[in-house]
């Protein structure tokens, strides 16, 4: 009787001790599962400085870049506009980082990345098309013109020279 | 007609038609060079006038005024605005010094503007702010600018007895990226709005 109820006692245990055994299972899985989660989406706060600091950088390059344009003489007015949205997506990333929103901080800071793709390129272009049609310009209306005067006044006087000498010759106005 | 009339009258003939054909050069040649270099910095009510500024300002109430800059530098500007707010015994950028004010910047508005080109932000604030009866106070939570949220870290506005109004200000201070040295420079412009926080 003791004997089946020892037998009994020691089943009881087992059992407790494996539900104890796979309740730790879980929960060590789970708190693994979380923590995997938890790396994969946290956002460091040097990751989003630095990706702060490079948005930086990249709109100094590109504003450069575009005050060159400008200076040629070149219609910045799209790409102004794209500067100024990614200068906004900055600001609102700096505003984000100083609140310690390190998600949002680096979402607006790669918006702003995105909005300047390609834009230093377009930038040369406009400033290379700018500087070929500042020296058309300057050919056509400058250098052109004056050839035109010259050409008028020399003109002037070889008709005048001419009509001249056969006014002598007749004696009398032709 | 004698002939020397008539070389008279060629010759204004011949100058005049000369003075047409030369005219396109002379526009680009004759022109004066630029002397002033500087920049605007505006601030216009809802009406894109300079009057019906807003005043009197009630809790989480929208009001409307419009940001201006005029580039005049001969070269594309890269400019930053420093959004800042005081109560009447803080910091304030000072017009014959031409120091900023030392407040920290709430929000930066960053611009670029191009020579002899004009940038505008209609700017939309609201303020979130508690009343005070036994202090006799107001103590700011936030101001909400073009749906940005600023946090004003609950300063406060002692009630001004002699113009009887809780006085405060809210101001822009412009900054420019000088390429030289790679950094933003007080550009010793600023243009504020001064309100009256209302208890309503």
């Amino acid at each position: 009787m003791i004997l089946a109820k020892n037998s009994c006692v020691a089943c009881e245990i087992t059992m407790w001790s494996i539900r104890c055994t796979l309740a730790l299972a879980a929960l060590i899985l789970m708190l693994s599962v979380a923590n995997a989660l938890f790396c994969a989406f946290a956002v460091d706060e040097t990751d989003v400085r630095s990706s702060i600091a490079a948005t930086e950088e990249n709109i100094v390059v590109c504003y450069r870049a575009i005050a060159d344009a400008d200076e040629a003489g070149a219609t910045t007015t799209a790409l102004l506009a794209a500067l100024n949205e990614a200068g906004e997506l900055l600001s609102r990333a700096d505003l984000a980082y100083k609140m310690g929103d390190f998600d949002s901080a680096l979402d607006f800071a790669n918006q702003s990345q995105e909005r300047l793709n390609g834009f230093v390129a377009q930038a040369v272009v406009l400033r290379e098309t700018a500087v070929q049609q500042r020296y058309w310009d300057f050919m056509v209306y400058v250098v052109g013109s004056i050839v035109g005067t010259v050409v008028v006044v020399v003109g002037g006087f070889a008709v005048w020279f001419f009509l001249k000498r056969r006014y002598e010759k007749a004696g009398r106005v032709v | 007609m004698s002939l020397g009339e008539y070389r008279v009258l060629f010759l204004v003939v011949t100058g005049i038609l000369a003075l047409v054909v030369v005219s396109p050069a002379l526009s680009r040649l004759l022109v004066l060079p630029r002397t002033e270099f500087f920049t605007e910095l505006w601030i216009l009510g809802p009406n894109r006038m300079a009057e019906d500024y807003p005043f009197n300002i009630s809790r989480n109430h929208n009001y409307n005024v419009l940001l201006g800059i005029g580039n005049h530098l001969g070269y594309c500007g890269y400019y930053l605005v420093e959004v800042k707010f005081r109560n009447l015994a803080q910091s304030a950028p000072d017009s014959f010094n031409r120091t900023p004010s030392s407040l920290p910047s709430l929000f930066n508005i960053t611009a670029f503007v191009a020579d002899e080109g004009v940038w505008e932000l209609p700017l939309t604030f609201s303020f979130d702010y508690g009343y005070n009866e036994t202090l006799l106070q107001v103590e700011l939570h936030s101001l909400t600018l073009n749906d940005i949220a600023l946090d004003l870290g609950n300063d406060t506005i002692t009630w001004d007895s002699g113009k009887k109004e809780f006085s405060g200000s809210l101001f822009f201070e412009l900054w420019i990226y000088d390429r030289t040295n790679g950094s933003f420079q007080y550009h010793e412009r600023f243009v504020s709005l001064r309100l009256n926080i209302t208890s309503s």
